[in-house]
């Protein structure tokens, strides 16, 4: 099922209230999530992710195009019950407390009075901010401020939950405790939207992703289907081939690179490996392991980016 | 929104200097106002004789309530909106109003509970004054002036009139600093436009300029007028014997302005892009 839906999404900003020239923020962008996934939103700075996101929360109003969360067209007042936002650099009133905070963000999601501080103390439990419950968020650090937002877009448990670069200055530890999280809410089935520059955090949790640039959707598609773009295949060897075996390898035409006790061997069809297999085998090479050779998220970022600004 | 507002207003060091300054006035006012036992008719601060109440003519009691009331409102201008007029553009900072927005509230509902907190920090400490100032003088003098205790209503209506000027102008130039400047500024084109006839008329003797002063002086909360009849509720100087009376004229006029700009400024937040 669909939870997110847009079609032909636009959004043009007005480069002052005086001028008439458009800044293109988004072109036509026509995306799916579906539910209990989580999705990657990516893309250079100024590319269109952060404006996405709220062209969906209606925090800005689209030029064009249309788009439903959870079957509701934007701007319904409902649509904003089932989801929880975290902002890229949010603020919060700095004479709260964490615990007021939370509660503060409680009631304005209309949620029970009597449920806000057990559900506020239980939030600041799972981010680990337990013990600064009562310390004012003017004195928290920005790791600590992370935190604290993911807890403030828990707090009524949304169907869907978008977030703005979460792990934005958080220490190494706290990342792996975010991804658990993230992980877990996952499990439990509510859907994740994250935008991060942070590719190899992407990798390492979102079920599929989209790349934007210059307010383009570039590709899109599972993390396995955008990093293994080549049929090829790294062979790891018992023992290092022989000069012979090397000599029947090259008359099956493929591009084969020799290391030391692997091969990675590319291919036009899935069958030309048997081949190779037969080859070595014959010549008395065992075979250890066998895997598709993938590129990082990383490199396939650069790669794309770098082919679409024609560099 | 509303409570949590009311909360940060209240919070505003120029608001808790306020709410000093007046505890202190009702302090001494609470220490210094007296009847002494053998003369019940006689009303003294800090000992010396201030008003004989049965005594016709200059009622010395009514002016000093006057002049209090004047006092507050001045006070309360100045410091009232240096504490409030920046509530409404750091609502708009960036990380702030994102947070706002992706809750499930209305635009109209988040800049009505945001304004009406605003007011009510200022409105708090108004009431916490005069119902003060009125106590005292009741319990300590037995003057129960009830012309000084519903002046406070047209106070308080004065200034959630007032503050529809600030909202939009918090809106539209998304700075403190302009929101607080802006707001001074439009306390004196109040008086200015008050006393036109006699004023700014005589600046351009023209036909669509002084109809221009007219529209404006209509379009806008007529703030200057709103307060002076809320110090006429309480009665009229002695030295100002021509003083007009009170009339609810302004009152009506404002409410149909701060209408207006109530809806234009809900009207150009639902509209913007943050």
């Amino acid at each position: 099922m669909e939870v997110i839906q847009t079609l032909d999404l636009t959004k043009h900003y007005r480069s002052s209230a005086f001028k008439t020239n458009n800044i293109p923020a988004l072109e036509k962008v026509s995306l799916s999530v579906e539910q209990g996934e989580i999705f990657g939103l990516l893309g250079p700075n100024g590319a269109g992710k952060t404006t996405f996101v709220k062209l969906i929360l209606s925090i800005v109003h689209p030029t064009s195009g249309s788009a439903t969360v959870l079957g509701y067209p934007l701007g319904q007042r409902v649509l904003k019950e089932y989801c929880g936002y975290l902002p890229e650099n949010h603020r919060y009133p700095a004479f709260l407390t964490a615990e007021n905070t939370l509660i503060f963000f409680g009631r304005l999601n209309g949620l029970p009075e009597s449920t806000l501080k057990e559900k506020a103390h239980s939030l600041l439990e799972t981010v680990g901010l337990k013990d600064w419950a009562k310390v004012k968020t003017k004195k928290f650090s920005k790791g600590m401020l992370q935190r604290l937002g993911l807890a403030q877009a828990l707090i009524n448990d949304p169907k869907i939950l978008f977030l703005d670069e979460p792990t934005d200055g958080v220490d190494p530890i706290g990342r792996k405790e975010i991804r658990d999280l993230l992980l877990n809410l996952k499990t439990q089935g509510t859907t994740i939207f994250l935008n991060s520059h942070l590719l190899s955090e992407v990798e390492m949790i979102c079920d599929r992703v989209a790349i934007l640039n210059k307010g383009k959707v570039v590709r899109t598609g599972t993390i396995a289907e955008l990093t293994t773009q080549k049929l090829a295949y790294v062979v790891q060897l018992s023992s290092p081939i022989t000069n012979e075996i090397r000599e029947r390898l090259q008359q099956t035409i493929l591009p084969i690179e020799y290391k030391d006790t692997s091969l990675i061997v590319s291919l036009h069809d899935k069958s030309e490996l048997n081949t190779v297999i037969d080859i070595l085998r014959a010549g008395g090479i065992g075979i250890e392991s066998m895997n598709q050779q993938k590129t990082s998220l990383e490199d396939y970022f650069i790669q794309i980016m770098k082919g679409e600004n024609g560099q | 929104m509303f409570r949590f507002t009311v909360e940060e207003a209240m919070r505003r060091g120029t608001l808790i200097f306020y709410f000093i300054i007046a505890t202190i006035i009702l302090l001494l006012l609470t220490l210094g106002i007296s009847h002494p036992v053998n003369e019940p008719d006689m009303v003294t601060l800090f000992g010396n004789p201030l008003a004989r109440l049965s005594q016709p003519g200059f009622n010395v009691i009514e002016f000093l309530l006057i002049q209090l009331h004047s006092l507050s409102i001045f006070w309360i201008i100045l410091l009232g909106m240096i504490g409030v007029a920046g509530l409404i553009p750091s609502m708009l900072e960036k990380g702030m109003i994102d947070l706002f927005l992706s809750k499930p509230l209305t635009r109209a509902e988040l800049l009505m509970a945001r304004a009406l907190g605003a007011v009510s920090g200022i409105v708090i400490n108004l009431i916490y004054f005069f119902v003060g100032v009125w106590l005292i003088f009741g319990l300590k003098a037995g003057v129960w002036h009830w012309g000084f205790l519903s002046s406070t209503i047209y106070v308080v209506y004065a200034f959630v009139c007032f503050f529809s000027v600030v909202t939009i102008v918090g809106l539209i130039t998304r700075s403190a600093g302009f929101s607080i400047m802006l707001s001074f500024v439009f306390t004196l084109i109040s008086w200015g436009l008050e006393v036109r006839e006699n004023g700014l008329y005589r600046l351009w003797d023209n036909v669509v300029y002084h109809r221009l002063l007219d529209t404006l002086y209509y379009l806008t909360p007529q703030l200057d007028a709103m307060l002076g009849n809320s110090t006429r509720v309480i009665g009229k100087l002695p030295y100002i014997p021509n003083a007009p009376d009170f009339t609810f004229m302004p009152f009506v006029y404002s409410f149909f302005s701060t209408c207006l700009l109530y809806f234009l400024s809900i009207w150009y937040f639902s509209r913007q892009d943050f």
